[in-house]
């Protein structure tokens, strides 16, 4: 993914089990092997973000690349990806928003707050599957920056 | 007291003839009653000026006596002057009294008698004079003292006495009726007045009644036509937030149905994938002989594990699909509308289009009534609603008869126009008239492909553009699709806005 010392986490905020383990192989089977955190709730997955203070300050020096559901049960993704992008330490990491919301308002909305791609699950599985091996290879190539 | 229209135009056509009758009465009694006056005034002018002739004479007369008196006294003809003066004159005096009482002809005797005793004095008179002048003075003197002079002056004087007296009478009389005239006359114009004031006065009053009892008509109106929207605001407001709370219902549901159901799909993948792995290593291992359990196993790889993957795999699509279609009718509830200005003609001319090969190949026809209205509504909505209904009426024809789909409107009350799709297609069953409107429900033989989501997308669209959809059919006969729209779907958008402004905010509240 990245040839640069510290290797990229792929944080991935899903609450639903069978959806992460499903990310999770499909990610894998698309030959992207970097270590991925799994968070099934906003509220941790924010403390590790952004530190217990909320700060960001946590993720200085970090590499990462956020999988986000915008269906979680504490919070809404767009809650999360608003403190993201306008925290300073983690506003360039890039944010995925991956979820079964296909509103066109939505969508709108993710661009607007600074999301970096927007990818609606299929319901059918190939699709499903499929959607993610490519993501899995779009990853591959990316480039992630460091967060500051 | 409350005024009826009627009894306020009859009490005012009452009032305003008695009114104008006293009027006339007032109007036709004082013409009648100067002409009266004015008659009465020449009359007593005339009667004065007769009085006047007549003392006139009588000085004249009595100036002749004199002066022949004087005359036979002092014999001087100095004295004789005003007898002279008073003779010249006579003759005229004489022809202007008979002139001026020629109106009256009882005095005509008494006239002629005058003018006979006049002629005979001045005879006496002048009898006398010539024997003064002649100096027989006696002689003179023997006829005057004849008494006859005397006699006939006492005759003329009492003739003038009478005419004068009956003159001046008349003239009382005519003076006293042109009082009583006078009088009636101010009665009249008392009486006439009074009328008239009476006519104004009811006639005001019951216009003021009637004036007040249809402001306070017009309160009562005002009152109730704000309650009426008020009430009518409310409901909308109600029917508006139990809308919002389905459709949203629909979108929570439809979005937490659809997690689950990747995990089964995606998860029944996986353990297919899996089960590739067993049947090869079966095939290429062969069946133990030693194990028993072993054909069990084989088999299940083989043949139950596929199976039971395959019911899980058709029957999430179809959950899948059940899903899609509660989604898409909650979406469409949610879609803001952009109500514009549409031909409705031009608009139906291009659904008709459609699927008009369909219809021209089963040797049918489409008809579109002329002078279709424009309307002020969402064109995405209505050309989904319309190519809806027509798609329906082409695949419910009738195979016995060519198919003939008619579409009309006209206005309704209120600001809305009725639209109706008419086909004389196959039908649908009295039972089924609500049902058809429902989500995944059908009607009649189940010989057409289709979920049953198609009408019921309709309805939900059609309420959306603040309109409704009922239908009336007959098994065999056809069906008429009746769509009420509003004209403007702006002025009913009050509270659909309302609503949109609420799924705004609610759609972030879904995405939790």
């Amino acid at each position: 993914m990245n040839q640069n010392a510290k290797p990229v986490k792929i944080v991935m905020i899903e609450d639903d089990e069978g959806h992460a383990r499903l990310i999770e192989k499909n990610i894998r089977r698309a030959g992207v092997s970097n270590e991925i955190v799994p968070f099934a709730n906003g509220t941790e997955a924010l403390d590790y973000l952004l530190g217990p203070d909320g700060s960001g300050v946590v993720s200085a020096g970090r590499q990462l690349l956020i999988l986000l559901d915008l269906n979680l049960p504490d919070m809404t993704g767009i809650d999360i990806l608003e403190r993201l992008k306008s925290n300073q330490h983690t506003r360039r990491s890039p944010v995925v928003v991956l979820t079964t919301t296909d509103d066109a308002r939505e969508i709108q909305r993710c661009y607007d707050l600074g999301a970096n791609v927007y990818i609606t699950k299929p319901v059918n599985y190939d699709g499903f599957a499929n959607a993610i091996r490519q993501l899995g290879l779009f990853f591959a190539v990316m480039q992630v920056p460091e967060a500051t | 007291m409350p005024i009826s229209k009627l009894a306020l135009i009859r009490s005012t056509v009452a009032a305003l003839l008695v009114g104008f009758a006293a009027l006339v009465a007032i109007v036709v009694t004082t013409l009648w009653l100067v002409a009266e006056t004015r008659t009465y005034t020449e009359l007593s002018v005339a009667v004065r000026q007769q009085r006047a002739a007549l003392v006139d004479l009588r000085s004249l007369l009595q100036d002749t006596e004199t002066g022949q008196r004087g005359f036979l006294l002092t014999a001087e003809e100095a004295y004789l002057a005003p007898y002279e003066q008073a003779r010249r004159k006579l003759a005229d005096q004489i022809e202007l009294v008979r002139s001026r009482l020629s109106g009256v002809p009882a005095y005509a005797a008494q006239i002629a008698r005058l003018t006979e005793i006049i002629s005979g004095k001045m005879v006496e008179m002048q009898q006398t004079i010539e024997l003064v002048r002649d100096g027989r003075r006696d002689e003179a003197v023997a006829i005057v003292r004849t008494d006859r002079g005397r006699a006939l002056m006492e005759e003329a004087r009492g003739i003038f006495d009478t005419l004068i007296t009956s003159a001046e009478r008349r003239i009382g009389e005519s003076v006293q009726r042109q009082q009583k005239t006078i009088g009636a006359l101010y009665w009249v114009a008392i009486l006439g007045a009074l009328v008239i004031v009476g006519v104004v006065g009811g006639a005001a009053w019951m216009t003021i009644g009637y004036t007040r009892q249809l402001v306070a008509a017009q309160e009562e109106v005002r009152a109730l036509n704000a309650g009426l929207e008020e009430r009518v605001a409310e409901r909308t407001a109600d029917l508006g937030r139990a809308n919002d709370e389905i459709q949203r219902f629909a979108y929570i549901v439809t979005h937490d149905l659809r997690a689950p159901l990747v995990n089964i799909m995606g998860f029944t993948s996986e353990l297919e994938a899996s089960l590739v792995a067993v049947r090869s290593w079966f095939e290429k291992a062969g069946l133990p002989a030693d194990d028993p359990a072993a054909e069990d196993a084989r088999l299940a790889a083989i043949e139950d594990a596929p199976e039971a993957i395959g019911f899980i795999r058709s029957s999430t699509r179809k959950m899948d699909g059940l899903i899609n279609a509660i989604l898409k009718l909650s979406r469409e509830g949610r879609r803001t509308l952009k109500p514009e200005r549409i031909d409705l003609g031009a608009l139906l001319e291009t659904s008709a289009e459609s699927i008009r090969h369909q219809v021209v190949e089963a040797g049918g026809e489409v008809t579109l009534a002329p002078g279709l209205p424009n309307v002020v509504s969402d064109r995405l909505a209505l050309e989904q609603v319309f190519g809806n209904l027509l798609d329906n009426a082409v695949k419910y024809r009738s195979p016995e008869r060519p198919i003939h789909i008619r579409v009309r409107a006209r206005p309704e009350p209120g600001q809305r126009i009725v639209v109706e799709v008419e086909d004389n297609g196959r039908g649908i069953a009295s039972h089924d008239h609500e049902r058809v409107f429902d989500l995944f429900r059908r009607s009649g033989a189940q010989d057409q492909p289709g979920e049953g989501i198609g009408l019921a997308h309709v309805r939900t669209m059609v309420r959306n553009l603040g309109g409704d959809i009922t239908l009336e059919s007959e098994v065999g006969r056809g069906t008429t699709m009746k769509l009420n729209l509003p004209r403007d779907l702006r002025k009913v958008a009050k509270g659909a806005s309302a609503a949109v402004g609420a799924n705004g905010r609610e759609s972030e509240r879904e995405a939790r």
